[in-house]
């Protein structure tokens, strides 16, 4: 019995170091590749650093969004403040004045330079017929 | 050895749930929510039942302010629940939006009314002064400003937690 | 009044499901009278749920709009297979599908099944338990069948448009399938350890059904992938987003059990490993459904919040996963084996690769997970993104591809010497090292990841092209259905990694006539026109394209508005050809009137959903194999 006693404590033994390994690598992995999500009101309160990529939800500031070629320039608002976001790109569908917007970039003297901009949209909520506008 | 291994293997997925169940009962954001304060537009519009007008007279108090209409599916869906906010005494206010007046009493009478008036407003004006961009949306009304808003269906979840948290605080419905 | 009918059956076949539950717990199951009774209930169960079923279709299908569920989600315009699909485009019909599915795979099973198979009785019980438990969650907390009597909306609503779509009206039918399947594999494994008895080979009776399940899986993920592609206009396969990742765990640990299921089935070691396995890929198919309908998930594929909803699930998929590991647990003396395994087997390198899985799982769902930890414990929220997944994900998987190169050398249940100067292996060695370097040269690839990713893949590659020369022309037998299936990964690998090195992509804000170019493409704004549709108008633009080989071609993206929402949606314009595909969308008019369009360049997508067929066909024809043998 001792050798195969000795063997399942070697196995055992090996499991619990390369299972800590891998969640040490696995933790690491995990802290540095975060996006941290705000809201415009948190961006001020809070120093966030130019090549920390970050999320910025809120709504898209009515009478805000100019463009120029490619390029869109917007304002997300919680509607106690609101923060300029820069994207090159097309902005989805659902991306209108007045609607929800999610970003992910990175910040740059105030304002947000975007890699990806996501609309979100609410299945249970309904525009006006169009027909009764007249 | 064995009862280590055990006592793991059972702990994990019930901490796993654990959590969960924590979660789920945890505050949430809502992204429908609004709770900006702003002054009630004033406004002077027919009843939907009548030609007698509505106006911000009829407003003073608490009360939510419910906009809906006959084309909404997702307003069906919430009429059972403002029945029975309307049942616990909540008083509450119908804004017909951009619906066909024959429709709208239609609806109505086919499925209950739980507005103590209902404001018909045809073209939307009072709605876009109120910000309104669809159906439904619900206002809570307090001494002619608004204090809460919610796009969507107002439900049970939404109730209790997006609007609940600021009738208490304001205690507003406490006298009846 | 029909609809009365067909929620009446429902509530009469979870009374059935639940009798054929208590009949097979509490009644002795070795008596082929009870036996006969369990399977004869099941039967009748399905039998009603299935009828219940097809009435739900038919009512569908004829615009009733009593049924407040189908005035919501579908409308009379719908052609006839949309009607039938806007049943699963939201919570309550999808999750009436899901368990019409689950009990169909009880339903074959238990038709297919001699009543003398011993875990027969009490596997019909587990999945009647199950089915009690899920078809009383949509009874009690998101019932289909609730009327809207006694008018009804005469066009009903209209199903949202991105989702009127064939690969998305059968993705999910094809993925339901695939995740309940296992519940056969999950039922089997709670039959044996509440059995107790080790001489019943369990693993044998099950591997065909889990076969099948895991290649339904596998269609149904890479149709996913394929509708998100061309359907969002986004140009991706695959976001990591949540939902898509409580997809991929079920898939990842059905792998591992398969793989798995073959040592057991041979020589009955890893078992512990495969029954723990079995309840692993269930659980995590049950953890996918209440992720997606609790609401906790903010994500694109998401259903409707609901707290009450999430609450029974939890609990019911707590109460079935708790019992399962502490039935595990106290069963543990009986799954052990008494030999050890010998290095540089089969089965060791299965154990590897069972390993490598079980790390991959692991941190899918703490990417899953870890959100909400920390937005529980800090009250700030975070996501986590690609980046994360690809540095887990991208080493694991080359590592397990090593492995699976030195695998194929490997005997089962002994340990021979691997490595060999003079054999296939060290020619395949050769051959990727070579091709590499001529790939590095040709194409110049400076990404490290890329390049190993590139050369694991031709590794596996090459090594199978000797096996099959071996299995055709030397008579040396090899499981031809392996083959396929990992030809299907090295493909995969290789496929991806040249995806992530050569796609890209750009806007351009371009006028009517104008002309620009990218990557050798003269693109010429044609024409755009305005179509007006039976349920949308929309503006369509041609762009002519000149390749830098002289061919051109015709792009018509397309924006289309829906008149049912309002809702606008962007239909892409792909050029497809087998080595890249050229996907155009077209973006906001200017005020200037120019158009911003966005134009990208995806190599090698196509072969990364032709891999994930190739591992489907070999799973399908595993498993017909097996049914043929049978008989």
């Amino acid at each position: 019995m001792k050798p195969q006693r000795k063997r399942r404590l070697t196995t055992v033994f090996l499991i619990l170091i390369s299972s800590a390994f891998g969640s040490f690598l696995i933790i690491k992995a995990l802290d540095t590749n975060l996006d941290f999500f705000f809201t415009p009101s948190e961006l001020y309160s809070q120093n966030i650093p130019d090549n920390k990529r970050i999320k910025v939800g809120g709504m898209v500031l009515e009478g805000s969004v100019k463009r120029d070629k490619t390029n869109i320039i917007f304002e997300i608002t919680d509607y106690k403040n609101s923060i300029t976001v820069n994207f090159n790109g097309i902005v989805p569908d659902l991306f209108q004045e007045g609607s929800g917007v999610v970003v992910l970039g990175y910040m740059n003297k105030d304002v947000i330079l975007a890699e990806e901009v996501l609309a979100k949209h609410d299945e249970n909520y309904m525009p006006p017929n169009l027909e009764i506008e007249k | 050895m064995k009862i280590i291994l055990r006592a793991i293997l059972i702990t994990l997925p019930i901490l796993f749930f654990t959590f969960f169940y924590l979660y789920i009962n945890e505050d949430k954001y809502y992204p429908g929510a609004d709770f900006r304060k702003f002054e009630m537009p004033i406004f002077k519009i027919n009843s939907l039942y009548d030609e007698s007008n509505i106006s911000n007279n009829d407003l003073k108090g608490a009360y939510l302010v419910n906009v809906w209409a006959s084309w909404c599916i997702t307003c069906r869906v919430e009429h059972g629940f403002l029945s029975k906010l309307s049942n616990e005494g909540i008083p509450i206010i119908g804004l017909n939006y951009k619906d066909k007046k024959d429709d709208a009493i239609s609806w109505i009478t086919k499925f209950g009314d739980p507005y103590e008036l209902i404001i018909h407003d045809l073209k939307g004006e009072l709605a876009l002064d109120m910000g309104v961009t669809g159906a439904p949306e619900t206002f809570l009304l307090h001494n002619g400003n608004v204090i809460a808003q919610y796009r969507g269906e107002v439900n049970k979840m939404i109730w209790n937690d997006v609007f609940m948290p600021i009738i208490e605080k304001e205690e507003i419905f406490n006298n009846d | 009044m029909l609809i009365e009918v067909a929620h009446y059956l429902s509530i009469l076949a979870t009374g059935l499901f639940f009798l054929c539950f208590l009949f097979a717990f509490i009644l002795s199951a070795k008596d082929i009278f009870v036996i006969n009774l369990v399977s004869r209930v099941y039967t009748h169960g399905f039998l009603f749920l299935l009828i219940s079923f097809l009435i739900y279709v038919w009512l569908a299908i004829n615009d009733n709009f009593n049924v407040l569920y189908i005035a919501q989600h579908s409308n009379t315009n719908l052609p006839t297979f949309y009607k039938i699909s806007s049943i699963w485009s939201a919570h309550e019909g999808s999750m009436f599908l899901w368990i019409v599915f689950l009990c169909l795979w009880g339903v074959i099973f238990n038709l297919f099944t001699k009543n003398i198979q011993d875990l027969k009785a009490k596997s019909l019980g587990v999945i009647s338990f199950v089915a009690v438990g899920f078809l009383l969650f949509l009874l009690l907390t998101s019932n289909p069948f609730l009327t809207i009597l006694p008018i009804a909306p005469e066009n009903g609503a209209d199903i949202n448009p991105v989702l009127q779509d064939p690969a998305l009206a059968i993705h999910p039918p094809i993925l339901y399938l695939g995740y309940v399947g296992f519940v056969i594999a999950f039922a089997h494994a709670i039959a044996f350890l509440v059995n107790g008895d080790p001489s019943i080979k369990w693993e044998s009776l099950v591997r065909t059904w889990s076969i099948s399940s895991w290649s339904l899986l596998t269609v149904g993920i890479a149709l996913g992938s394929w509708w998100a592609y061309y359907e969002l206009g986004w140009g991706g396969y695959w976001f990591w987003d949540p939902v898509e990742n409580v997809a991929l765990m079920p898939w990842l640990a059905a792998t591992a059990f398969v793989h798995s299921l073959s040592v057991s089935i041979k020589s009955s070691l890893l078992r512990i490993w495969t029954i723990l396995l079995s309840i692993i890929v269930f659980s995590l198919s049950l953890f996918g459904a209440f992720i997606v309908r609790s609401g906790i998930i903010d994500s694109v594929h998401s259903f409707a919040n609901d707290p009450e909803r999430g609450l029974y699930l939890l609990g019911f998929i707590a109460i079935l996963i708790v019992i399962s590991t502490i039935l595990f647990s106290f069963r543990l003396s009986i799954l052990a084996s008494k030999r050890n395994i010998a290095s540089f087997s089969k089965e060791s390198f299965i154990s590897i690769n069972n390993i490598i899985f079980g790390t991959l799982i692991f941190s899918t769902m703490l990417g899953v997970l870890y959100p909400l930890i920390y937005e529980y414990l800090y009250d700030q929220k975070i996501s986590v993104g690609a980046p994360f997944y690809n540095a887990i994900f991208i080493p694991l998987t080359l590592i397990a591809g090593i492995f699976l190169f030195f695998s194929i050398d490997s005997k089962w249940q002994r340990s021979v010497k691997i490595i060999n100067f003079l054999s296939p292996m060290s020619a395949s060695l050769l051959i990727a090292g070579a091709s590499l370097f001529l790939i590095n040269y040709f194409l110049a690839i400076n990404d490290y990841s890329i390049l190993l990713s590139v050369f694991v893949g031709i590794l596996i590659l090459v090594r199978y092209m000797f096996v099959i020369y071996e299995y055709l022309f030397k008579r040396k037998y090899s499981n031809p259905y392996s083959i396929i299936a990992h030809l299907g990964l090295s493909i995969l690998i290789i496929s991806i990694a040249f995806n992530s090195e050569f796609s890209s992509e750009r806007a351009l804000n371009i006028r009517m006539n104008e002309s620009d170019t990218y990557r050798g493409y003269d693109i010429k704004f044609d024409d755009l026109r305005l179509e007006k549709s039976s349920n949308y108008d929309a503006v369509i633009a041609s762009f002519i394209l000149n390749g830098s080989d002289g061919r051109n071609f015709i792009l018509k993206p397309e924006k289309r508005k829906y008149f049912a929402r309002g809702q606008i949606t962007t239909e892409t314009a792909i050029k497809i050809s087998p080595l890249k595909d050229i996907y155009m969308t077209i973006g906001d008019q200017l005020d200037d009137g120019s158009w911003i369009v966005n134009i990208q360049l995806n190599y090698f997508i196509r072969w990364i959903w032709f891999s994930a067929i190739m591992m489907a066909f070999a799973g399908l024809m595993l498993a017909y194999s097996l049914v043929r043998g049978k008989r």
